[in-house]
């Protein structure tokens, strides 16, 4: 009775707000709640004032923002931690928690799937060590297969996704080439093979990494012969390219006569492997090395314009977040590091999450939403995130093996393909 | 009456003075206390007079104000009683100086000392005033005190025994040789009851001289009471006055004295030469003894400490013997019950080892009487005696020394990053003992050979198994071309060389790669006669296959391709297709061996040693004593002066080239056999792996510094692997680019240990 009594006591007053469309509000009064609530008895106080208003309203988690930041503990806690008066009325804003609803049918390759890419909503690119890309309309329908390739592919990249009729991609191989690839958008029933319209030659060695500029007319990739290549892909000033792989490969046959690409510009100065390239300026390219430094290249020039050391050697990169500035990295620990670069004079993490068990493959950034990252890890894991928190968001353990790649498909669905050989669609993620 | 008259030697000593001191006022001051005597002469019973002296003397001393005054008021009344006697004394006038044979009467007189000194001057002042006429005037106290100086005295009488007056009717003779009659005597009754009424009685004196009654001023009373007190007689006069320098040094134009220094004060006095020599002879002869000696005490502590008994011998390394043990309760004849042990605990005694075993077990007696002889007795007394005598004690020194303070001040760990710590990837697909790996020059991929005959390719980043050849045959060794651009695997299986083609690389390096790889068999026509191996093409595999007699291990060198095996040392030159056998003695087996990184130097270790070789110049450079029972493996540095030596007991060892030929360090850390060693090629790390399934990292650093030693500190124990029919972790190599660490387990997997 007493123990109930001392409960019944702890209260805080508390409004709820809410930034979500009309069916999502409920009245904007305050109400005194029990202090040692978690997210769990946010969400059914939520779901049942929206119940009052809407009396078919099905309940869903939400997820609740005190000054900026996740309720992850109790609310007790989480204001004694922060150090937020419990005597003033409390705002709560609750957003719509971001959780995968469904888990698609994996959709099995041939053999491991070391890249992915699902920054085109209609479709999804994967590159798989069989030496074959593949075109998924959905999960389970293979559309297109890549072939071309001599080595296992490392990494895809969709250059022009809002293209009309014929979407281009990228795939780097471990065969030291790039392959152009067009894909045709036209409704087909059996699987069509495509032969790449354009081999880009001039690595070294295996090419581990592609990205595409966002206006599509040029790609860099990054290899393990320690430079990044920039390449055009725009087929029409290919004149002097044009040159017959007959006299090469004499024993193949049904030999195309295919473009030959040559890198226009060679940015030098890693001295390892580049691991990882992403291009979300027209004139800056970021780059991650096995060197543990991650540059940043002035295209025109040639330059390195800035440089973080991070002590580790880095496998995924990518920039995005709040002014699309923002580095995300995971390297030869557990650890994903979001670096800001506006921030002089430091080269230390502003975010640091670290609750994978193994190396990071894999990290992206949400298009849309400021705030949240996809990644995966080594540990068979795709976790999301939430820079507001430190803890995942949600954790995908739908792979068997380790995960090499994941992306965001269509906004509200992350795409990972692992060792398993398997590419794991989750779908149903409310990210605003 | 007896006469008390100042003594001869006031006298005398007034008589010299009477020449210098003739002021009025010395004159007025002896005056005073020379009537204050004489008036003690006067009355007829002693025992009043004693009395009444005392009184006066009493009440000086007392020094009341009030009876001062009232000795002021009755000081006439005084006068005239000496008004009276003063014509008596005038009577008795002899006008002698000499009084010499009263001096024994005086004692009786109840005056002090200080009051006799007054009195003798008190004659000089009465001989001054020899002249004046004896009259004596009426007078009241402080003018008779006055006059008097000038007044002569009324008697002449002289210096001279009063008692001879006693019974005259005078007392003297005037000045004009007139008899001065005594005066009538008071009544002692009316004199009393006078004296009871008068206040002032107490400063009347009775001159018996002048046959006259004084009264005492109060001038004179103040006198006598600070000539009591010892003080100096006159209240103004200063005691501490500042000294006055009469005599003016400053202005002598000579000193005192103008004599030279005696002689004698410059030589030594032999008076007191003799006086040394005589004590010197005294000392010599011991008759003279400075210290007392001690005594020596009677008795000692029988029971007491003995800690301070080294005294009692001068003997310095005298040590005790340690006391035995006093008698407790248990030995008592009858001791408490929870002394006595119990049956069980009895027996359970008799399961103890002997050296254990109490030797005593107490028990109960009813009376003295009843204990027997203890059995003991004689065996013990007699071990006493033994530990007495025949143990050797000695005093060891301790050295407190803090223990910390002897390791060697090592870094941080923390400073010393990145090395390897965590294991995040295996590799795994091997069905047997991974027995050797090998890493490609960038690091991208990494070869393993393994006890199930089968090598295999692995990607680093992400542990896929790029390629399996199936050998058929255990693996030996594996070994990568350190050339990036010539992928080349090296496999030792069975009696074989194996060089296998990766198939990594693009259509240019592929064909460089077969071209060499290509074997004329014409041109193999091996004379295997006295070379130990034949070259074939192994088209299964798509290399080459080299045969043996006896294979261990082998390594590539980048600069020239060779191979290299023992068995004696055979070096297999790839470009040219040639074996070559070492033209040196290997003093043993050979167990592995090792070319330098730079210079043309093969390091090959047998079981004890390690011999350095210089393969241009064919001859030994330099031989290394290991001091190990058995070397399994070696390494070299980077920059070619250091290798490691792994031993089969556990040991490293580290040798410096340049140093010694003994090893530098030798460091004592798994507990079972070295299985390999490695370098880090950029990074100052190195490792061992042994047989308990741990690698062990350290830090190795050389300076370029020919002045500073390598620095070792161990880092980091790397676990993970389990232990397989007794082999723990077979092989271990860094990463070539980054801080990491492959180990190969004979639980058929291979770690990728990171920092």
């Amino acid at each position: 009775m007493d123990m109930d009594a001392d409960i019944d006591e702890k209260r805080i007053q508390a409004r709820f707000v809410t930034k979500l469309k009309p069916p999502y509000q409920i009245p904007n009064t305050s109400l005194a709640i029990p202090a040692n609530l978690t997210r769990l008895g946010l969400s059914t106080i939520v779901n049942s004032l929206l119940k009052n208003v809407n009396p078919e309203w099905e309940s869903q988690p939400f997820d609740f923002l005190i000054d900026g930041e996740l309720v992850r503990l109790s609310l007790d806690q989480f204001l004694l931690t922060k150090g937020i008066s419990a005597e003033k009325i409390l705002e709560i804003e609750y957003i719509k928690a971001v959780v995968p609803r469904t888990e698609e049918e994996p959709s099995l390759h041939e053999d491991w799937v070391s890249a992915v890419d699902g920054s085109c909503p209609r479709f999804i690119l994967t590159g798989c060590y069989d030496s074959l890309g593949r075109i998924w309309k959905a999960a389970g329908e293979c559309r297109h297969i890549l072939e071309g390739h001599n080595d296992a592919i490392t990494s895809v990249s969709i250059i022009n996704p809002e293209g009309k009729e014929s979407v281009t991609v990228a795939t780097a191989s471990k065969d030291q080439t790039l392959r152009l690839w067009k894909i045709g958008l036209e409704e087909d029933a059996y699987p069509e093979r495509i032969r790449a319209f354009k081999t880009l030659r001039g690595h070294t060695d295996s090419v581990q990494t592609v990205a595409a500029q966002t206006s599509g007319s040029m790609i860099c990739s990054g290899s393990w012969d320690c430079t990044i290549n920039l390449w055009r892909t725009d087929e029409s000033d290919a004149e002097g390219d044009q040159i017959s792989i007959k006299k090469r490969k004499v024993k193949n046959k049904n030999e195309e006569s295919q473009l030959q690409g040559e890198a226009f510009s060679t940015l030098v100065g890693h001295t390892q492997g580049v691991s990882s390239v992403v291009w979300p300026e027209r004139d800056s390219v970021f780059s991650a090395s096995l060197d543990h430094t991650i540059r940043r290249w002035d295209v025109e020039t040639g330059k390195v314009l800035s440089n973080i050391y991070s002590g580790k050697a880095i496998n995924c990169l990518h920039v995005g977040g709040e002014g699309s500035i923002l580095i995300a990295a995971g390297g030869s620990d557990s650890i994903l590091r979001v670096w800001d670069p506006r921030k002089p004079g430091t080269s230390a993490p502003v975010y640091q999450f670290s609750s994978h068990n193994s190396w990071i493959s894999a990290c992206k950034w949400h298009s849309k939403s400021l705030f949240h990252l996809v990644s995966a890890s080594y540990d068979g894991k795709v976790m999301l995130w939430d820079l507001r928190t430190a803890w995942p968001l949600a954790v995908i353990s739908s792979h068997e093996d380790k995960v090499l790649c994941a992306d965001w498909w269509k906004g509200n669905s992350v795409v990972s393909g692992g060792a398993d050989s398997k590419l794991c669609i989750s779908s149903g993620i409310s990210v605003q | 009456m007896r006469v008390s008259r100042n003594d001869s030697v006031a006298a005398a000593n007034s008589k010299e003075k009477k020449s210098k001191e003739k002021t009025t006022k010395a004159k007025s001051n002896r005056g005073k206390p020379s009537r204050e005597e004489t008036q003690l002469h006067k009355s007829e019973e002693e025992a009043e007079e004693e009395n009444f002296a005392n009184n006066v003397k009493e009440l000086l001393v007392d020094d009341d104000e009030s009876q001062d005054d009232e000795s002021l008021s009755d000081t006439e009344d005084g006068g005239s009683e000496l008004d009276d006697e003063g014509s008596a004394s005038s009577d008795n006038d002899q006008g002698s100086d000499d009084g010499d044979g009263n001096e024994g009467s005086e004692s009786d007189q109840g005056s002090d000392d200080g009051d006799e000194n007054e009195g003798s001057e008190s004659d000089q002042g009465s001989d001054d005033g020899d002249e004046n006429e004896g009259s004596e005037p009426d007078r009241g106290a402080e003018e008779s005190d006055s006059s008097e100086d000038e007044v002569p005295q009324r008697n002449t009488v002289g210096d001279v025994p009063l008692e001879w007056y006693k019974d005259e009717k005078h007392i003297g003779y005037d000045i004009a040789g007139k008899k001065i009659t005594k005066k009538d005597r008071q009544d002692k009754l009316a004199s009393y009851l006078d004296n009871v009424d008068d206040s002032k009685n107490w400063l009347k004196i009775f001159d018996e001289y002048d046959d006259e009654e004084v009264e005492v001023t109060k001038e004179e009373a103040n006198l006598i009471r600070n000539l009591l007190k010892g003080k100096a007689p006159h209240a103004e006069f200063d005691p501490y006055a500042p000294y006055v320098d009469w005599f003016k040094w400053d202005d002598a134009k000579h000193p005192l004295s103008n004599a030279p220094e005696p002689k004698r004060r410059f030589i030594p006095s032999k008076s007191e030469h003799k006086l040394v020599v005589k004590y010197a002879r005294a000392i010599r002869k011991g008759l003279i003894k400075f210290d007392k000696q001690k005594e020596e005490p009677r008795f000692y502590m029988l029971w007491g400490d003995d800690s301070s008994s080294s005294e009692k011998t001068g003997h310095l390394s005298y040590i005790p013997a340690p006391k035995s043990k006093l008698p407790g309760h248990e030995e008592s004849y009858n001791p408490s019950l929870e002394y006595i042990p119990t049956q069980e605990e009895i027996n359970s005694y008799q399961l103890m080892d002997e050296e254990d075993r109490p030797q005593f077990i107490p028990k109960r007696f009813e009376s003295l009487r009843s204990i027997p002889a203890y059995e003991n007795a004689v065996k013990e007394s007699f071990e006493r005696c033994l530990d007495l005598y025949l143990c050797p004690r000695v005093r060891k020194k301790r050295i407190n020394i803090d223990p910390e303070s002897l390791k060697p001040k090592l870094p941080s760990r923390k400073d010393l990053r990145p090395y390897p710590v965590t294991c995040y990837l295996e590799y795994k697909g091997h069905k047997g003992a991974v027995v050797s790996i090998s890493t490609e020059a960038s690091g991208q991929w990494i070869a393993s050979g393994s006890t199930d005959g089968t090598v295999r390719i692995w990607e680093v980043q992400t542990g896929r198994c790029l390629k399996i050849w199936e050998i058929g045959e255990a693996v030996h060794y594996v070994s990568w071309n350190p050339l990036h651009e010539l992928p080349i695997v090296a496999v030792a299986a069975g009696r074989d060389v194996f060089l296998l083609n990766t198939g990594l690389g693009n259509e240019e390096v592929q064909g460089k790669v077969k071209e060499l790889l290509h074997l004329d068999m014409p041109a193999a026509s091996d004379d295997s006669g006295n070379v130990a191996s034949s070259w074939s093409q192994d088209n299964q595999h798509g290399g080459i296959k080299l045969k043996h007699f006896k294979l261990r291990t082998l390594t590539i060198c980048a600069l020239t391709n060779w191979l290299r095996e023992s068995k004696a040392i055979l070096i297999h030159q790839l470009s040219k297709k040639v074996t070559q056998r070492l033209p040196f003695k290997l003093h043993g087996l050979p167990v592995s061996s090792v070319f330098h990184p730079t210079r043309s130097i093969i390091f090959a270790a047998t079981k004890k040693h390690v011999r350095v070789y210089d393969l241009v110049k064919q001859k030994l450079i330099k031989k290394l004593e290991t001091g190990l029972r058995e070397v399994s493996s070696i390494a070299v540095h980077p920059a070619g002066d250091n290798i490691i030596v792994g031993s089969k007991e556990g040991k490293l060892c580290w040798f410096d080239m340049d140093l010694s030929s003994k090893a530098y360090k030798i460091l004592r850390c798994h507990p079972k056999d070295i299985t390999n060693v490695a370098f880090h090629r950029s990074y100052p790390l190195f490792a061992s792996c042994s047989d308990d399934s741990t690698a062990y990292v350290f830090h190795g650093m050389v300076y370029s510094d020919l002045n500073e030693n390598p620095l070792i500190v161990p880092l980091q124990i790397l676990r993970g692997h389990a232990s397989s029919n007794g082999r723990g972790v077979m092989d271990c190599k860094f990463h070539p680019r980054q801080p990491w660490l492959f180990t190969a387990g004979a639980d058929s997997l291979i770690k990728l240990y990171c920092h």
